[in-house]
């Protein structure tokens, strides 16, 4: 369970990126946060790995306060993490076999015919088998989301990953892909699923994959409910945001009369 | 940039240097990452050493024989060549083209691995991005710089012997026998103990640099210029303390 007590932030001395954000979630939630550009969604991901530290308030996972430990310490909190960034952020010196396998070869004593197997099996399940082989750069950005994708659920086991605009900037046709992905892995009943928290802006593919949608506004949450709850919203913005979601929707019906 | 800031940078800069070498003494060890280092450093930077050195030997050569002729005082270039190449000339310039090479190379990779996010993910892995990625480089850095220096010696002698031979017509015999002269535990163990220190000194530089780039191109081009700026000032300072010290040490008289 991840809870933020009162957490405020600021970069630059005075530029407030999050203000007193207070929620719960638990590792089996489909959670999407969704904001403008510049929201402070990044920043709050980065909060719950402990890659950043808050300026005020704690952050509890699993009840353990992590402003307060050190960076050894984090460890066992990070772990129970893994998170996709924007770019894929894969290494780009291994090729993507060794991408996979990168927390396999941290923590385990697997032969080199166990780890190709497992490469094989996620690439796999991943639908990209046949770029086991290739460099990072020779992939396409849809692909090397996937990778990505491989990569934080390979070995370490987590109970939750954290998706940092998994979707944008690619196409609809592989977004919705990758959507679906998301949505597979993390298939099975709570608590025992690994849940996700999806940082979007684009509320199309969040409503496509997430249970609970957290909004945020100038660093502060002003929405926090389900997919009912988010289309009857009254917040101007919001309806702005999820104008998107209607206008979607209504193209939909009119193609299924 | 204020002063808090400032010391701030140097106390990372600080931790950094001790912790890097020490990450030999506790597993994990990243043995395969410490030899594609040592790979692209040392293999890597062989053939521009061997350029390097054999024309500074052959330039240097030449200014002492055209000097030492107007004195009538040839056949003591070997002695003087011999002396500066390995004592003074050899490790510090072979230690300004490793910054050069390798350590704007350390930096920019280092600096686009952190912007890229890739820092991150190791973090969050759990593994430690100073053990995973400095280690190495610092290790392989402060072995591979001494053997290029060495190669390089050889290779600035050579090309001191070309010219003392075939331009200024002195006996190749004499040039060696001096050279032979001036090999003593004292003259050999003050040129080449300079670059394990600035070994250790560029890739510490360098690494720190990389890992705290931030803001883009534009910062990725700050910590690339500030690794190779720095790199070279902390040569040439440390450089002098060094000899310096090397002399008291050696007990030579000044």
């Amino acid at each position: 369970m991840i809870e933020f007590q009162n957490v405020s932030i600021a970069f630059n001395n005075n530029h407030v990126v999050l203000n007193d954000v207070s929620f719960k979630v638990h590792f089996y939630e489909k959670l999407a946060i969704l904001g403008a550009s510049g929201g402070g969604k990044t920043t709050l991901l980065r909060l719950i790995l402990g890659l950043v530290r808050p300026d005020s308030g704690k952050i509890f996972i699993d009840g353990q306060d992590i402003t307060e430990l050190s960076e050894s310490e984090l460890r066992t909190s990070r772990m129970k993490f893994s998170i996709v960034f924007q770019e894929g952020a894969l290494f780009d010196s291994l090729n993507v076999r060794e991408n996979v396998v990168s927390c396999f070869r941290e923590y385990s004593n697997y032969s080199e015919e166990e780890i190709e197997k497992k490469a094989r099996e996620l690439l796999n399940k991943l639908g990209i088998e046949e770029a086991i082989d290739l460099m990072p750069e020779e992939l396409s950005g849809g692909m090397q989301r996937r990778v990505a994708i491989g990569r934080a659920l390979a070995g370490c086991k987590p109970k939750m990953v954290l998706y940092d605009e998994a979707t944008s900037g690619l196409d609809p046709l592989t977004a919705d892909n990758i959507c679906g992905l998301i949505r597979d892995l993390a298939e099975g009943e709570p608590p025992e699923r690994t849940g996700f928290i999806i940082v979007t802006h684009k509320v199309t593919d969040a409503v496509k994959v997430a249970e609970r949608f957290i909004y945020l506004r100038n660093g502060q949450i002003v929405f926090d409910g389900d997919i009912d709850e988010l289309r009857n919203t009254a917040d101007a913005e919001l309806r702005v945001f999820t104008g998107e979601l209607h206008i979607a929707e209504n193209i939909f019906d009119r193609r299924g009369r | 940039m204020n002063i808090k800031e400032n010391i701030l940078r140097l106390q990372g800069f600080y931790i950094l240097s001790a912790k890097a070498p020490l990450g030999i003494m506790r597993r994990p060890f990243y043995m395969r990452e410490t030899i594609e280092q040592m790979d692209y450093m040392g293999t890597g930077s062989l053939f521009i050493v061997l350029l390097v050195s054999l024309f500074i030997g052959m330039a240097l050569c030449l200014q002492i024989s055209a000097e030492l002729a107007s004195l009538g005082l040839k056949m003591y270039t070997g002695k003087i060549v011999g002396i500066s190449i390995i004592r003074e000339i050899g490790p510090v310039s072979l230690a300004l083209v490793f910054a050069g090479r390798v350590g704007s190379g350390m930096a920019s990779e280092l600096g686009s691995m952190m912007l890229g996010h890739q820092v991150d993910i190791l973090r969050v892995q759990g593994v430690d991005p100073v053990k995973k990625l400095v280690t190495p480089r610092v290790i392989s850095a402060i072995l591979m710089l001494p053997m290029l220096t060495v190669i390089g010696d050889a290779v600035s002698l050579l090309g001191g012997y070309y010219i003392s031979v075939f331009v200024s017509h002195q006996s190749g015999y004499f040039y060696w026998s001096q050279i032979k002269e001036i090999m003593t535990f004292d003259n050999i163990f003050s040129g080449v103990i300079k670059p394990f220190i600035f070994g250790y000194l560029i890739s510490c530089v360098s690494c720190y640099a990389g890992l705290s780039t931030s803001g883009g191109a534009r910062g990725l081009r700050k910590s690339t210029t500030a690794a190779v700026v720095y790199s070279m000032i902390l040569i040439i300072l440390s450089d002098f303390m060094l000899t310096r010290i090397l002399l008291y040490v050696l007990g030579m008289n000044v």
